[in-house]
C-alpha cells in the first residue's frame, strides 16, 4: 500500500471566507494526500472544512466571498490552483469529478437523465451519437439502473433518491476520471439504500482502478469503506492513520470522543458519550489547540500553542502532544 | 449485496418497469389538452397564425385575390356582408364573391382585405420585435444573474446591468419609440427594431431574479463539477429552468407589442400608409365611429382576441413545459 504513488497531493491549503467585517478562516493549512487506486475518508463535523477543501481542488470555490490563501495542490505534477479557468475545465469532469451530498437537487430538473450523462461525455469527447448512447447505458448499467433503456429519457424527477444518486455516480464516472471525490453521497439516503451506493461505489472503485476522496461524518461509513482516513476538526487535521489503526488506536481526544460517541449494542441502555460543546465559530476560533475547550486532557500550553503533528509510525500521525507524551509506543 | 455479480454478467436479465412509459410529446399533450382556455388561445393563435400567412399571399402581388388598395369611392362605409353594386363599378374593381365581408372604409376599400394584410404586419412585428427583446433581455439578465459578483472597475457587473435597465424603465418608452419613429425613416422594419429594443427590460429582471436563485443549487455547481464553461452552463443548463417566466412575458409581449405597433399607426407614427395595419384601420375609422362602426370594432376586436389568446396560451405552455409544474397536477 504504501508505496502506491501519489495522484493528488493538498500542500498546507488555506481556504478563507470574508464579509465586511470578518473573515472565517474555513480551511486552516491542510495537507493531505491520495494515492493511487485508494480510498480515502475525510471525517469530520458539519462545518470543519471538508466540503471546502474538497470544492477548492476543483477550484468550486467562488470568490468572493472564498479566497484560497496559499497553499498548493498538486495533481500529476500540476498545481491546480496555478491553473487558468479553461485548464481547470478540462480537468474537471474528466480527470478528476465530484459526487454530490444532495441527489435530489444536484440533477437538472429539465433535462432528461440520458441528456445529462452523455453531456458529461460530450464536453470531454469527441464521439459518434450511437456509441456515445451504448457508452451511457453502459454506465447506467454499470451504477445498478435497471432498464437503462427506458430509463434514458426519464426525466430527475421520475427517479427514487438512490436511482437519482446512482445517476450522479454515472455522470462522475462518464470520463473514467482518475479521482472522484464523493461528499457524503449517502447522508440524504436512507440506510438500505446507503449500503447499496457504498457498495457500489467499492466495486466501481475496484474495477475502474481508480481514488476516491470519500467526505463523510459518519463512522460507520468510513469503516467500511475507507483505506486511509483523515480527521478534520476546524479546519486542520487532527490525525491521519490507515482505517484499522484509527479504529483500535485513536490517538487524538477529538477522534477518541467521536468513536466513544458511537452507539453499539454493549452500551445499551447507557446514556450516549457526546464531546462537550460545538465546534468553534470558524470566524473566531480559540487561540491555540482548535479544540482545547472540548478537550479533556487540555493543559495550559494548548491554550498558546497549536500542536505539530505527532509521528506514532506507520503514517499514523495526530495533533496532540499530551497524548503523545503519555502514550508515544504504538 | 451481489451488485458486483450483477454487473459483471454481460447476459444479465434486468427487470422490465411494470408501467408503460408515454413519450414526452404525449405527455406534454395530456397536460395541456386538459387546459380548455390553453387549447382555446392555441386554436386562435394558429387562426392567426395561418390567416397572416394566407393574409400575405392573397393580398399581395400584382393582382391579389383580394385587394386591400382597391379604391371604390362610390361604394364607401358599406356596412360588412353588403352585395356590391355590381351596375357601378368596373369588372376590376368588383370584391371576390361580390361580398364585403367587414364592409368598405371611407375609400370604398375593402376591410377584410385590409385586415388580412394587417394581420401579417401584426405577426411579424410581434414576432420580430418580442425575438430581439427576449434575446437581449436572456443576455443582461444572465450575465447579470451568473457573473453579479464580478467587477468592472468600480461597480459590479450586475449594478452596472440593472442601473442600465432602470435608466431604460424610466423613459417612457412610447414617448422613446415617437422620437425615435419621427427621426428614422418611417419603415416596418425600423417599428420592429425600435419596440425590441425599447421593451427588454422586463425580460433581464426576471431572468437575472430566476438566475439569482438558480446559481445557488446543487446542479449548477455538479455542472461546473463536470467541466462545463460558463458560457454553457448559463445557456443550456440555467436557461431552460428560467424560461417559464419569460416565455410567459414574452407571449404578454408579443401581445404588448401589437399594441403599441397600432397605437403608433393609431398615431400616424407606424407603417407608411397605403399598407394596411390593424391601428391604422381603427385610427382611419374613429372619424365614422357613429356611421361606421364596423371600422373601429372590428380591428379593436381583433386587436382583443389576438392578444388574449396569446396570454392563454403562453400561461398554458408554462404550466405543461415545465416538469416541476406538471407534477401539481
Amino acid at each position: 500500500m504504501a508505496n502506491k504513488t501519489d495522484l493528488i497531493s493538498v500542500n498546507k491549503l488555506k481556504v478563507n471566507f470574508r464579509n465586511n467585517t470578518e473573515i472565517a478562516r474555513a480551511v486552516d493549512g491542510v495537507s493531505y494526500t491520495v494515492r493511487r487506486e485508494e480510498t480515502v475518508c475525510l471525517v469530520g463535523e458539519s462545518g470543519c472544512g471538508k466540503t471546502v477543501s474538497a470544492l477548492s481542488i476543483l477550484g468550486l470555490i467562488d470568490s468572493p466571498p472564498g479566497e484560497i490563501v496559499s497553499g498548493e495542490i498538486l495533481f500529476a505534477g500540476k498545481n491546480l490552483l496555478k491553473l487558468g479557468e479553461q485548464e481547470l475545465q478540462r480537468i474537471r469532469g474528466n480527470h478528476i469529478s465530484m459526487v454530490f451530498q444532495e441527489p435530489l437537487t444536484s440533477l437538472n430538473p429539465v433535462f432528461t437523465i440520458g441528456d445529462q450523462i452523455t453531456e458529461a461525455i460530450r464536453i470531454h469527447k469527441v464521439i459518434a451519437p450511437d456509441e456515445l448512447y451504448e457508452r451511457c447505458i453502459q454506465l447506467l448499467k454499470d451504477v445498478g439502473i435497471t432498464a437503462p433503456q427506458e430509463r434514458f429519457n426519464d426525466y430527475p424527477h421520475q427517479l427514487s433518491g438512490g436511482q437519482r444518486q446512482r445517476v450522479m455516480i454515472a455522470m462522475a464516472l462518464a470520463c473514467d476520471p482518475e479521482l472522484m471525490i464523493a461528499d457524503e453521497p449517502t447522508t440524504a439516503l436512507d440506510v438500505t439504500v446507503q449500503a447499496q451506493i457504498l457498495q457500489l461505489l467499492k466495486s466501481l472503485q475496484r474495477s475502474r482502478s481508480m481514488s476516491v476522496l470519500y467526505i463523510t461524518h459518519d463512522l460507520g461509513v468510513v469503516a467500511n469503506i475507507a483505506d486511509r482516513v483523515y480527521v478534520m476538526y476546524a479546519g486542520i487535521i487532527v490525525e491521519q492513520a490507515y482505517t484499522y489503526q484509527l479504529f483500535h488506536h485513536p490517538r487524538h481526544p477529538y477522534t477518541q470522543g467521536l468513536l466513544a460517541s458511537l452507539p453499539n449494542l454493549s452500551k445499551r441502555g447507557q446514556r450516549l458519550y457526546s464531546i462537550p460543546g460545538t465546534v468553534p465559530n470558524p470566524a473566531h476560533k480559540p487561540p491555540g489547540c482548535p479544540f482545547h475547550p472540548r478537550c479533556p486532557f487540555a493543559i495550559d500550553n494548548c491554550r498558546i500553542q497549536c500542536p505539530e503533528m505527532c509521528n506514532y509510525g506507520n503514517e499514523h500521525l495526530a495533533r496532540c502532544p499530551v497524548l503523545y507524551e503519555k502514550n508515544p509506543d504504538i | 449485496m451481489n451488485l458486483e455479480k450483477k454487473t459483471s454478467q454481460p447476459d444479465f436479465q434486468l427487470e422490465r418497469p411494470m408501467a408503460p412509459k408515454s413519450s414526452q410529446i404525449k405527455e406534454f399533450w395530456l397536460v395541456f389538452s386538459n387546459n380548455r382556455l390553453a387549447i382555446g388561445g392555441m386554436i386562435i393563435f394558429i387562426l392567426f397564425f395561418c390567416s397572416a400567412l394566407l393574409g400575405l399571399f392573397l393580398t399581395s402581388g400584382p393582382d391579389p385575390i383580394f385587394d386591400p388598395a382597391q379604391i371604390r369611392l362610390q361604394e364607401k362605409l358599406r356596412p360588412p356582408l353588403a352585395k356590391a353594386n355590381l351596375d357601378t363599378l368596373r369588372p376590376e374593381e368588383v370584391p371576390r364573391m361580390g361580398i364585403y365581408f367587414f364592409g368598405t372604409d371611407d375609400l370604398g376599400r375593402d376591410v377584410f382585405a385590409r385586415m388580412l394584410q394587417g394581420a401579417w404586419v401584426s405577426l411579424t412585428v410581434g414576432f420580430v420585435a418580442v425575438g430581439i427583446a427576449i434575446l437581449i433581455g436572456i443576455f443582461m439578465g444572465g450575465i447579470a444573474g451568473y457573473f453579479g459578483q464580478h467587477y468592472l472597475g468600480a461597480v459590479s457587473i450586475d449594478t452596472l446591468i440593472m442601473r442600465i435597465v432602470d435608466i431604460m424603465l424610466c423613459f417612457p418608452s412610447f414617448f422613446l419609440i415617437l422620437t425615435v419613429v419621427a427621426l428614422l425613416p418611417a419603415s416596418i422594419y425600423n417599428i420592429m427594431i425600435v419596440i425590441g429594443l425599447t421593451s427588454w427590460m422586463g425580460t433581464t429582471r426576471f431572468v437575472r431574479a430566476e438566475f439569482l436563485s438558480l446559481r445557488e443549487q446543487d446542479f449548477v455547481v455538479a455542472a461546473r463539477a463536470l467541466g462545463v464553461n460558463n458560457f454553457r452552463i448559463i445557456f443550456r443548463h440555467m436557461m431552460p429552468n428560467a424560461i417559464a417566466p419569460v416565455l410567459v412575458s414574452a407571449t404578454i409581449g408579443i401581445a404588448t407589442a401589437i399594441l403599441t405597433e397600432a397605437g403608433l399607426s393609431f398615431l400616424g407614427f407606424g407603417v407608411p400608409p397605403p399598407h394596411a395595419t390593424w391601428g391604422n384601420i381603427l385610427s382611419d375609422g374613429k372619424r365614422f365611429i357613429f356611421d361606421a362602426p364596423w371600422l373601429t370594432f372590428i380591428p379593436g376586436i381583433a386587436i382583443l382576441i389576438v392578444v388574449l389568446s396569446f396570454n392563454l396560451f403562453g400561461e398554458g405552455l408554462r404550466d405543461s413545459l415545465n416538469p416541476k409544474l406538471r407534477q401539481r397536477r
